[in-house]
């Protein structure tokens, strides 16, 4: 049952992230293509927003880590 | 020579398909799991080279006194220390306060800053010499270095930490972005780790960057913090608590993110290594042999993607700190702006 928990968890951070990834890294390519000259930018708040993100699907990852391996804090 | 090396390369990528499936076979005969995956990533108290393990010394603050041992085995045998679950206690029921051991983690974090710090004095030293100084930088080293430091300097901190104060954090963030990325880069390393796979490392190196930001805070940053300007007081009931408790969400992000990333990359080589293990316990040896071309060439391709990650990480760790101590020190300007819109209106009139 909690493997069954952490499972699903892992697949639905999945989801989440890599739907919030995908949307910062279409208009980051669409900015890009509107203004060329403005990449450099675009591309640093795409990796800091990224890393955001990612911050927060890797906290719920820990988490089904922790079902996963059943240890009790 | 480039002709030698290379297949030199090349026959030591053969061996390294073969030396896993020499211990496939060896794991098979007693009855172990097939592979330990966590036992890989997590500390221990010896340090491995070249398959010889040198065990490191324990010390144990107990009760205001302080019991160095050479290593695990002579405190156990001293009687004065028992294992238990994989942990040390004292044999006669007293706690022990802190455990100061040396374990290999601590031992790479070490190895990450002592590098930095020969980097940065031969550095310094050479600009001293007026290499770079007064003339243009000279050979790989002191380029490599320049491209770096300029980076941190002018990308990272001029950018993101305002009104000319990025002077005095830079120092800062090279070396954590130097000390980052070599605890990154050791655990590419054969019989190395990687230190930033420990939660407790990266949460002292958040914790620095927490006291490094909240001693540079501003009077504003603190403003913001408590009073809140323009809002309504009774607001404050909610908005005080939640921003009391982003102020340690921040740092508590900032080293469950590097942590997190260190440890899916080992964890993820040691699983595609480890399917080796796996094919060769269901389908038998030959199909074990035959798929590990795969799978070596697989992990080949992690490494390069860890390679990057590891740069990467300490790139936004570094990053993010510079975005933390810039929002702390920030000083709003609201007064000049509310005056400048004071004076538009009077010229309009």
């Amino acid at each position: 049952m909690v493997y069954l928990a952490a499972g699903f968890g892992a697949g639905i951070i999945t989801i989440g992230a890599a739907l919030g990834i995908g949307m910062i890294g279409k208009s980051a390519v669409e900015s890009i293509a509107r203004q060329p000259e403005a990449s450099g930018d675009i591309r640093g708040a795409m990796i800091l927003t990224a890393a955001f993100i990612e911050g927060v699907a890797l906290f719920s990852a820990i988490v089904c880590a922790l079902l996963a391996l059943q240890i009790t804090v | 020579m480039t002709q030698i090396v290379r297949r030199v390369v090349v026959a030591l990528l053969f061996l390294l398909v073969l030396n896993p499936n020499l211990l496939a076979a060896d794991s098979s005969e007693n009855n172990e799991p097939v592979i330990d995956v966590m036992g890989k990533v997590v500390d221990h108290d010896y340090f491995e080279i070249f398959n010889q393990k040198i065990y490191l010394p324990r010390i144990f603050l107990v009760e205001g006194g302080l019991h160095v041992y050479r290593n695990t085995q002579s405190a156990i045998e001293s009687g004065e220390f028992q294992m238990v679950d994989g942990t040390m206690i004292r044999a006669d029921g007293a706690t022990v306060s802190i455990d100061f051991s040396i374990t290999s983690h601590l031992l790479f974090v070490w190895f990450g800053m002592i590098l930095t710090l020969l980097i940065t004095f031969w550095a310094s030293f050479k600009y001293k010499k007026g290499a770079g100084a007064d003339t243009e930088p000279k050979g790989t080293g002191q380029n490599l270095f320049e491209v770096f430091f300029v980076f941190i300097r002018d990308d990272i901190a001029k950018e993101y930490i305002a009104d000319n104060k990025h002077t005095k954090f830079v120092s800062y963030l090279f070396s954590v972005f130097m000390a980052i990325s070599f605890m990154n880069l050791f655990g590419l390393l054969p019989w190395g780790a990687s230190a930033t796979a420990d939660l407790t490392v990266t949460a002292t190196l958040a914790t620095i960057t927490f006291f490094v930001t909240q001693f540079n805070g501003s009077k504003d940053h603190w403003e913001h913090v408590f009073m809140f300007p323009g809002v309504h007081p009774l607001m404050r009931i909610i908005l005080t608590p939640v921003e009391i408790l982003g102020l340690f969400t921040k740092p508590f992000a900032l080293a469950v993110r590097l942590f997190a990333n260190m440890l899916s990359g080992k964890i993820m080589i040691v699983c595609i290594l480890g399917l080796i293990f796996i094919f060769t316990e269901i389908f038998g040896p030959m199909i074990g042999v035959g798929s590990s071309i795969i799978w070596v060439a697989l992990t080949a391709a992690l490494y390069i993607l860890k390679a990057f990650i590891g740069l990467l990480q300490a790139y936004i760790f570094t990053l993010l700190s510079a975005v933390f101590i810039g929002m702390a020190v920030e000083e709003h300007h609201h007064h000049d702006h509310e005056s400048s819109v004071a004076m538009t209106k009077d010229v309009q009139i």
